[in-house]
């Protein structure tokens, strides 16, 4: 018997007899209940609203399967929303709490991403690239290097997570895909711009290694994310962000401003998971501060490479001849920028760190009711 | 034509909608961004909505209003002016006149909300609103 799809969609078919005769073994001889199609019990008849732009995660997230539960009573890959076998196997998920992973911002960002990708061989325009005096290209290439080594940090720990994470949390784990690829197109950007002009890769130091073990190894992921969303990779959307003003050619700018827009979710996601956790858990919040405590001490080595320090100096000074008077001045009111970013978004996290930072506010200028106010 | 005006900032929606292959490489930004000029014969504040790759409506509004945008760009007229004047020149915002430099920079333009989800939209759609903003240089060259 051949149903048209039509049939398959409007009508179950339970009460009219129209199933009745369908075989009850297979052509192998295994029982057959038909039960996806005359019993299965799930919300039956949904019909999203197609918006113009197509069928987004957000338009389906209708009836019950727009209910993303605070604790997911099954530990397998069933889809949430789908009749499941009470004897669906285990698959180990640690991540079984919604605030564990999720934020209110993650299903709108997982359409945001997909709908702004784009590709690191088409739409950075290499051929405009030219000769560049022999600081400034060694500078870029050395800034690359870094960015490069860096970068593919916030894929890792992702990855390392996300099979612990309970598949009723679907979007959070969909939106941590796109920052996955985000990463990878990340590091090929960074690793293409340090050899397409005749430069290449440059040096790597222990201490961006360093940040990078204390981020993979945090204990728990609350911990993990808010030391890489809303510590490293809040660093780093500042450096992005920096970038247009280090950029010697459309290259550079246009590869900074791309990776910004990328960054800029991905911290938005860490914003507001950490302050959906402490919101559902306000007991999360010591656990994030001691990550914090840690990461902060381990940014500021980090902030002293002096590889990555000098080469940005070079590049905001506009050359080694200008490292000392312009160079190092523009570099120190950065990091004054990026701390101030970093302390204003902990404020957004609910995560005050004003009165606990080890962060040397008075020594880098910051005041706090300026911090507030940003 | 007057920066101060919505007509100028209809013009640049106006602009963006009929050339959408300028903003596909961004993708799709939903967004609310207020523009706050600061004068002395009185502030104005224009607040754009984005959809899609469209800008779907433009609305002056009071700086207080302004604040209900998803973010909004806060500075003194002058500021404002030498930053499209560039636009004109250079036929995009170049140096440290684009939207994101400015804003950065601070010195000039501040990014300002209320709403740390909406203040994020600054960044992640930055790409959107310099294009809408670059739209400046054609709209000038077709006023004149």
């Amino acid at each position: 018997m051949t149903l048209t799809q039509d049939q398959t969609l409007t009508d179950r078919g339970d009460g009219d007899g129209r199933y009745d005769k369908l075989p009850t073994v297979s052509p192998l001889g295994d029982a057959l209940d038909w039960k996806w199609l005359k019993g299965a019990n799930t919300e039956w008849g949904v019909r999203p609203k197609i918006g113009p732009r197509g069928l987004t995660m957000l338009d389906i997230a209708t009836g019950s399967y727009g209910v993303v539960p605070d604790n997911p009573t099954h530990r397998s890959m069933a889809p949430r929303g789908a009749d499941i076998d009470p004897d669906t196997p285990d698959m180990g998920y640690i991540l079984n709490k919604k605030s564990d992973v999720w934020a209110d911002n993650v299903v709108e960002l997982y359409e945001e991403a997909v709908a702004r990708q784009w590709s690191a061989t088409r739409d950075i325009p290499w051929g405009e690239l030219r000769e560049l005096p022999s600081d400034i290209e060694h500078a870029m290439c050395q800034v690359c290097t870094t960015l490069t080594e860096v970068e593919m940090i916030a894929a890792d720990l992702p990855a390392k997570w996300m099979w612990r994470m309970n598949h009723d949390f679907l979007e959070a784990k969909m939106f941590l895909c796109t920052q996955i690829m985000d990463e990878a197109r990340h590091a090929e950007v960074f690793r293409k711009r340090a050899l397409a002009n005749g430069g290449g890769l440059l040096m790597s130091r222990g201490q961006s290694e360093g940040l990078l073990r204390t981020i993979i190894e945090a204990k728990s992921y609350t911990q993990a994310t808010a030391l890489m969303h809303l510590l490293g990779e809040g660093f780093i959307l500042d450096i992005f962000r920096m970038g247009e003003l280090i950029s010697p050619s459309p290259v550079e700018k246009r590869m900074f401003r791309m990776a910004m827009q990328d960054e800029a979710r991905h911290v938005a996601y860490g914003t507001m998971h950490i302050r959906y956790a402490v919101e559902q858990d306000p007991d999360v919040a010591e656990e994030i501060h001691e990550a914090l405590d840690h990461g902060e001490a381990v940014l500021t080595a980090f902030g002293t490479n002096q590889d990555f320090g000098t080469a940005l100096a070079v590049l905001l000074g506009g050359g080694v001849e200008h490292v000392e008077t312009k160079g190092f001045a523009l570099q120190a009111d950065m990091q004054r920028k990026q701390f101030t970013s970093y302390l204003a978004r902990c404020e957004r996290a609910g995560i005050s760190r004003l009165h606990r930072t080890k962060l040397p506010l008075e020594l880098l200028g910051l005041d706090p009711n300026t911090i507030l106010a940003n | 034509m007057n920066i101060a005006t919505k007509a100028f900032f209809v013009a640049l929606a106006n602009e963006l909608n009929a050339h959408p292959e300028q903003f596909k490489v961004h993708g799709e930004a939903d967004m609310v961004a207020a523009l706050v000029m600061r004068k002395a014969d009185g502030d104005f504040a224009v607040r754009v909505a984005f959809e899609g790759l469209r800008v779907e409506d433009i609305k002056e509004t009071s700086v207080a209003e302004a604040a209900a945008a998803d973010y909004y760009l806060d500075g003194p007229l002058a500021a404002w002016q030498a930053m499209f004047d560039d636009i004109l020149a250079n036929g995009s915002a170049s140096g440290r006149l684009t939207i994101n430099s400015l804003a950065l920079l601070g010195t000039d333009i501040r990014l300002r909300g209320d709403d740390p989800m909406g203040v994020d939209k600054f960044s992640r759609f930055n790409q959107t609103l310099q294009e809408y903003l670059d739209g400046a240089a054609r709209v000038a060259v077709a006023a004149g």
